[in-house]
């Protein structure tokens, strides 16, 4: 239905509003001040493209794309019900674990959609497994590169990058779940700098980059203080953080132990970062099993397990169910914890290659060059292992690593019931 | 549980305690509790020189540093330094306000991992003894017993971290680095953060706590002499960057190898030789390679790097306070190579005073927000870069197609490089220490791990092949048969 002057009422959860007729329900919700959430979904494309299922709302009792709704009299759709929160938020997890998203290496950090929709519905680790997909990233353009473990197949860029000509540069291969972009390489060398600096621009994910650096100082970035819906949360959060004093005398010392598995001890050394707030905290804590003592194994039931690292061995995943049997609560703490991170940048390849690429290839290895395998050593892993993915784990504090401040209050909260609601700039993956 | 049975056995250290990462050591007695065999085992592997091929060189930066949570910066610099060569940028031509920049954040990385090491990790082996009940030693029981030392360590880290913050966006895993240069200078008003002494204690009180520490060290040898001359002292050679004109360079040097008497080994060399001087051995038992020179062979050409090697390997110290102390320092050996890796601690407070002095000349500097921050020359296949991070010489190469990605990857980090030494730590303690004793205490084999905590070890880094160390001891019998594991309970 082309858009018309008539003004029109239509009902977004139960609340009449005004809007013209013809009008994108997206359009409508935004200037209302509801936030539909969208990937592929931008302005001039019309009509919209109705790919990423991100902005799904229920129109009639029946799901459909939020961007695929036009205004017109007598229409009622419902947004924000707990349950389209919870299925939009599963869209964007599915988005999550179909491709290799990992944020901290990732040049569109900081300025990525995917990743500030997960920020924005509070994802702290998605609900289904890792795919770990084998995917490769494509050198042969002139001016870009694929990187392919990124896409989310929105097909912004199949529908918004042309040449000068009007040619496409981009086209969907294969179909299924085979299905990919495509470059046409000849195409792609006769954009400009700045159109193909535009072709990254749209991109909503880290796939389309130009061949220079383009990452950016984190704190800096797009959607590192400000989310996506424009809507901080501070202000709500702002009221109840006030200051609980634990008096230590009041509380029975609680018990903490900590590991590192496979991860770089980079969310101990945050823990660190505690700094003065370590010597309140070892007033109301003591710790047992952990790299800060010399306590090798536990000594008694523990409180509170905290976890660096996923799984990469045989004595990882050994350490980590006793880690479960022996504490209450267990914690994945920090990206390698929660998804692999970046040692599972080696899932999507056999062991035996990485193997061999470190131990007999390497430009010094000399005479005496083979894989270490000995009694002593732990096995390696096909593939590096989320911890919730090995045993139950009770919560997750997401970033590589997660600040300290961040780490002791979530700790605090956890062990002393003090209020503690996550701010918008702390809550990160990278 | 190990007294004198008459049978040989294997005891391990797992997980060793108080370092970064994963490791352990596994100890072989014969019938009369003799030491038959000691080794230090690195059990992680995480295969970074793998998966790093395939990324195009500029995310090298942002993906070698999480090798390493304690010195993320010096994986980013020297990968740094590497990609700058692929896009036609050497040290000399890098802007200056970037060398600048980078260098500042070095040094603060340096001064953070240091304290970090000596505060956390090791003080409570100097403070309550090796020997002290094993739920004391821990920087929890040194808060509550020297609260003012424990104060004073945690804010010299902090001040590292936060200098690191201010340059890099983030305390761990910032960004800093992009190749040809830096992506931002330092303001006026960022700078002033680190002088005026209000947020944090000034530069100024990292200096003068920095000369107390050190006081503190040489005081304490000085009550400690013997042990800290003798325990776990073994000849060694050892490798560092120096200057042109010899000085200590943490940044951007040429190696230096001097012999355990001094003599030189080799000199000056400069760092894109570093495949013709070195060739690494691997063994069954370890997944942490053995660098050595190729022109002494594996027995004889390993080195020790780090804190003890640098100042054994340099000839002056380019901070007046630093120097001074290097000089008493040097005094201690008749001017000759130390090789007490006891004395690695001295060394390494005398780096940190050397880092205050220069992170105080760098904060002054009204330059480090003005000129070109990037540069960029004619693009080339091949980058390699050395830095002299806390635990040592670290080194980086990388070859890259002209798609811009990365082909080829390899890592000798500082670690690796006291991967003997640290063997030899520890065969030191078990015939000197174990050898022979009727019982194999608790105590005893913290001695293993006081002497492994020395070196600094870092087994995230030296895991990149793979990634962590805590300690195990595990006992043997004559047939190999495992008969006890000592995992400190």
């Amino acid at each position: 239905m082309p858009k018309t002057e008539k003004e029109i009422e239509i009902v977004l959860d139960g609340k009449k509003v005004t809007c013209r007729e013809g009008e994108n329900l997206l359009k409508v919700a935004q200037a209302n001040g509801v936030f539909i959430p969208a990937l592929c979904y931008f302005d001039h494309v019309d009509p919209p493209l109705g790919t990423c299922r991100v902005c799904t709302v229920k129109v009639k009792g029946k799901y459909t794309a939020g961007c695929q709704v036009i205004a017109k009299e007598g229409l009622e759709v419902e947004v924000m019900t707990p349950e389209l929160l919870d299925h939009r938020k599963a869209v964007v997890e599915m988005l999550f674990t179909e491709g290799n998203h990992i944020c901290p290496l990732c040049e569109k950090s900081g300025k990525c959609v995917l990743q500030a929709l997960g920020y924005e519905m509070g994802m702290e680790t998605p609900r289904f497994p890792y795919t770990f997909p084998n995917r490769e990233i494509d050198y042969k353009p002139k001016h870009i590169i694929m990187e392919n473990h990124r896409c989310i197949q929105c097909k912004r860029c199949v529908e918004d990058v042309f040449t000068d000509e009007g040619r496409p540069v981009f086209y969907f291969q294969q179909r299924g779940k085979e299905t990919f972009v495509a470059v046409d390489y000849e195409q792609e060398a006769k954009l400009s700098y700045e159109q193909a600096y535009r072709a990254m621009e749209i991109c909503p994910v880290g796939t389309i980059l130009l061949k220079e650096d383009t990452m950016e100082a984190p704190g800096f970035r797009k959607y590192d203080k400000v989310p996506i819906s424009e809507k901080s949360p501070e202000e709500e959060a702002k009221q109840e953080v006030k200051q609980q004093v634990v008096n230590p005398a009041e509380v029975k010392k609680k018990v903490v132990a900590t590991v590192s598995l496979s991860g770089c001890f980079g969310c101990h050394m945050s823990m660190l970062d505690m700094d003065l707030d370590l010597l309140d905290l070892i007033e109301v804590v003591s710790f047992n099993r952990s790299p800060f003592t010399d306590i090798k194994d536990f000594t008694q039931r523990c409180d509170v397990g905290l976890i660096e690292g996923g799984c990469c061995s045989d004595e990882n995943v050994e350490v980590l169910r006793k880690f479960r049997e022996s504490c209450d609560i267990l914690v994945s703490v920090g990206a390698c914890a929660i998804n692999g991170n970046l040692p599972a940048l080696r899932n999507w390849m056999p062991v035996e290659q990485t193997l061999r690429e470190a131990y007999l290839e390497t430009p010094t290895a000399d005479s005496t060059a083979l894989i270490p395998h000995h009694e002593d050593l732990p096995k390696i892993l096909d593939k590096v292992y989320p911890c919730h993915e090995v045993v139950k784990i009770d919560y997750y504090i997401p970033g590589c690593p997660p600040g300290g401040d961040h780490i002791y209050k979530v700790v605090q909260n956890l062990l002393l019931g003090t209020n503690y609601e996550v701010p918008y700039e702390k809550f990160k993956y990278d | 549980m190990t007294k004198g049975k008459a049978t040989s056995r294997k005891i391990a250290i797992d997980p060793i305690t108080r370092v970064e990462g994963h490791g352990k050591v596994t100890l072989h007695l014969d019938e009369q509790n003799r030491v038959k065999e000691a080794r230090f085992h690195i059990v992680e592997f995480r295969g970074f020189e793998s998966f790093v091929k395939g990324h195009p060189y500029w995310e090298a930066p942002l993906l070698v540093q999480r090798l390493c949570g304690i010195c993320p910066v010096s994986h980013h610099l020297t990968a740094g330094k590497a990609i700058d060569q692929i896009v036609g940028i050497d040290p000399e031509t890098l802007p200056e306000t970037a060398t600048k920049i980078r260098r500042l954040l070095h040094y603060a990385q340096v001064f953070q991992s240091h304290a970090t090491h000596f505060f956390y990790l090791a003080s409570p082996d100097l403070l309550f003894g090796t020997d002290a009940p094993l739920e004391k030693r821990n920087i929890m029981e040194v808060a509550v017993a020297n609260r003012e030392l424990a104060l004073k360590g945690i804010q010299m880290r902090k001040f590292g971290q936060e200098l690191i913050q201010a340059i890099a966006g983030k305390k761990i895993h910032g960004i800093s680095v992009t190749p040809g240069g830096v992506h931002k200078g330092l303001t006026k008003a960022e700078r002033q953060f680190f002088l005026d002494g209000k947020a944090v204690p000034s530069v100024d009180t990292m200096i003068k706590w920095s000369l107390e520490m050190v006081a503190f060290l040489k005081e304490y040898r000085n009550k400690n002499q013997v042990w800290l001359d003798t325990f776990a002292a073994f000849p060694s050679n050892h490798l560092g960057l120096v200057t042109a004109d010899g000085a200590l360079e943490l940044y951007d040097g040429n190696f230096r190898v001097k012999d355990f008497e001094g003599k030189t080994i080799i000199d000056q060399e400069p760092d894109m030789r570093y495949q013709e001087l070195f060739s690494e051995a691997t063994e069954v038992w370890t997944y942490l390679k053995f660098p050595y020179l190729k022109s002494l062979g594996r027995d004889k050409g390993w080195s020790r790097v780090g804190p003890l090697a640098r100042m054994n390997v340099c000839d002056h110290i380019p901070s007046p306070l630093a120097e001074r102390e290097r000089q008493y320092f040097k005094s201690l050996t008749d001017n000759k190579p130390s090789n007490s890796s006891m004395h690695t601690h001295l060394a390494r407070m005398i780096e940190v005073l050397h880092c205050a002095e220069q992170m105080k000349v760098l904060l002054e500097d009204n330059t480090l927000d003005k000129g070109e921050l990037v540069r960029q020359g004619v693009h080339r296949n091949l980058g390699i870069g050395v830095i002299e991070a806390p635990r040592g010489t670290l080194i980086h190469h990388y070859e890259v197609d002209d798609d811009g990605m990365i082909t080829k990857c390899n890592l000798i980090v500082s670690t690796t490089h006291n991967n003997e030494p640290m063997n030899q730590a520890v065969k030191w303690v078990a015939n000197n220490v174990l050898d022979g004793k009727p019982e194999i205490t608790e105590a005893l084999l913290n001695q293993v791990e006081t002497a492994i905590r020395t070196f600094d070890p870092c087994l995230s880094c030296a895991t990149h092949a793979l990634g962590q160390m805590p300690l195990k001891i595990s006992l043997f019998d004559a047939d190999d048969k495992l008969l006890d594991e000592r995992t400190r309970d």
